[in-house]
């Protein structure tokens, strides 16, 4: 027999853990599904400078723990660790399974599954990562204890990263396609003035090269074309993220970044069907915005379901 | 911990791996990892699934540098799979499915 919950959110990154928020203070029975650890992409962030009540900065792994710790204050549920295995989203009555075991129905579901990072998609990138190449700088930083690294990309988390990394490595250097950064003022500044980070602007990766292990990036000036090995002990991904869409793409229209649209209450036009923060259709991605968005969306499941019970 | 998740130091790979006659995983973990933390449950969950015809193992990567640097490991958490004791199939790395696992053991004993 499936157990019944009013809302069942996916995802526990700052949007699904603000919507449990307020759907479990509206005395919603409320539970909240993850692949990991509550979160999202806060909890591997290193430290978040701009999150409001925070003046000095907060560790991410702290703040996620905090919105969880929150929601489970007022009662939702956090299923940590969990895979869905079966779901059906377009019925009134929406169901979930759990680990080929479990199942739960609700008549209301915001999906907050997020974002992932973005892979380059060039050659050796799927043979060499955990072999040299990493998505995750608080997860593997340690690994490269005095060593030589190379960091691509050029936005906020890009050079905040490499900020992190050079408490391990001996060297930093960037490889940026542009000829300067597109993070924040105050980062860019902080690490062209750090010793340890080198910048090489205006390159792009083609190849990760090695034998069992990486040995060495393939990038190309793009001024003169000429292309080179960079010898590395280790390569660090930071190239923007991509929607994690893969529970919703067969049930409502996708943009063609994969994003989903919503209307400005998080409705997706399935009844009783939500999305809420980065995997929305949007143009800014911040912990701020998700947290509205699943404020926004937990209001208007309240609002449905008061409706829909008459 | 499950019983059946076992965890190992560099001076035991050899005896509990490489000498095994029982396919082996390996579990590479760090501490500060939120994969890894997320990761532990799965893993256990799949250990007791497969008792007694699969070893499950982990080694704490900051403890035993030199066996990551070894075996080329560079990231956490990564899962190694081995078969008489010669490694089999692909690494799984960073967010682990559980359904992912449980298809890497079944290759393994397949």
């Amino acid at each position: 027999m499936a157990e019944r919950f009013d809302l069942v959110v996916v995802g526990a990154g700052p949007a699904g853990l603000t919507a449990a928020i307020y759907a479990a203070r509206a005395r919603l029975k409320t539970i909240v599904l993850d692949e990991g650890l509550p979160g999202g992409q806060v909890k591997t962030t290193h430290k978040v400078s701009n999150y409001p009540g925070f003046p000095e900065d907060v560790k991410g792994s702290e703040l996620a723990a905090l919105f969880a710790k929150q929601a489970e204050r007022f009662g939702a549920r956090i299923a940590r660790a969990i895979e869905i295995t079966e779901m059906e989203l377009k019925s009134r009555d929406k169901r979930f399974v759990l680990d080929e075991e479990e199942e739960i129905s609700a008549p209301a579901v915001i999906v907050a599954t997020g974002a992932k990072p973005r892979p380059l998609g060039i050659p050796g990138e799927t043979d060499f990562r955990g072999r040299g190449l990493s998505y995750c700088a608080t997860c593997d930083g340690a690994y490269f204890e005095g060593k030589d690294i190379h960091v691509i990309g050029g936005g906020n988390s890009a050079v905040e990263e490499s900020l992190f990394l050079t408490q391990f490595a001996k060297s930093v250097t960037i490889i940026h396609q542009f000829d300067h950064f597109q993070a924040e003022a105050a980062t860019t500044k902080e690490a062209l003035e750090n010793p340890k980070i080198k910048v090489l602007w205006k390159h792009e990766p083609r190849a990760f090269v090695g034998d069992t292990t990486l040995d060495s990036v393939r990038v190309e000036n793009l001024t003169t074309q000429a292309t080179q090995d960079l010898k590395t002990d280790g390569v660090f991904i930071f190239v923007g993220m991509v929607p994690r869409t893969e529970l919703l793409k067969n049930v409502v229209p996708l943009d063609k970044w994969g994003c989903v649209e919503t209307d400005d209450a998080m409705s997706t036009g399935v009844p009783g069907l939500y999305a809420a923060g980065d995997i929305r259709a949007k143009k800014f991605r911040q912990i701020t915005t998700a947290v509205a968005d699943g404020t926004i969306a937990a209001l208007a499941v309240q609002k449905f379901l008061r409706e829909s019970r008459g | 911990m499950s019983a059946n998740v076992r965890e190992i130091q560099a001076s035991d790979y050899e005896r509990e791996v490489t000498d095994a006659t029982a396919p082996v995983v390996l579990d590479f973990f760090s501490t500060e990892c939120p994969p890894c933390e997320a990761l532990a449950p799965k893993y256990e969950a799949v250990a007791d699934q497969f008792v007694s015809r699969v070893q499950f193992l982990k080694v704490f990567r900051q403890g035993n540098r030199e066996l990551a640097a070894q075996l080329g490991v560079t990231s956490s958490p990564t899962l190694l799979f081995f078969k008489a004791g010669k490694e089999h199939g692909q690494r799984l790395t960073g967010d682990i499915k559980r359904s992912e696992i449980k298809a890497a053991v079944e290759a393994l004993l397949g």
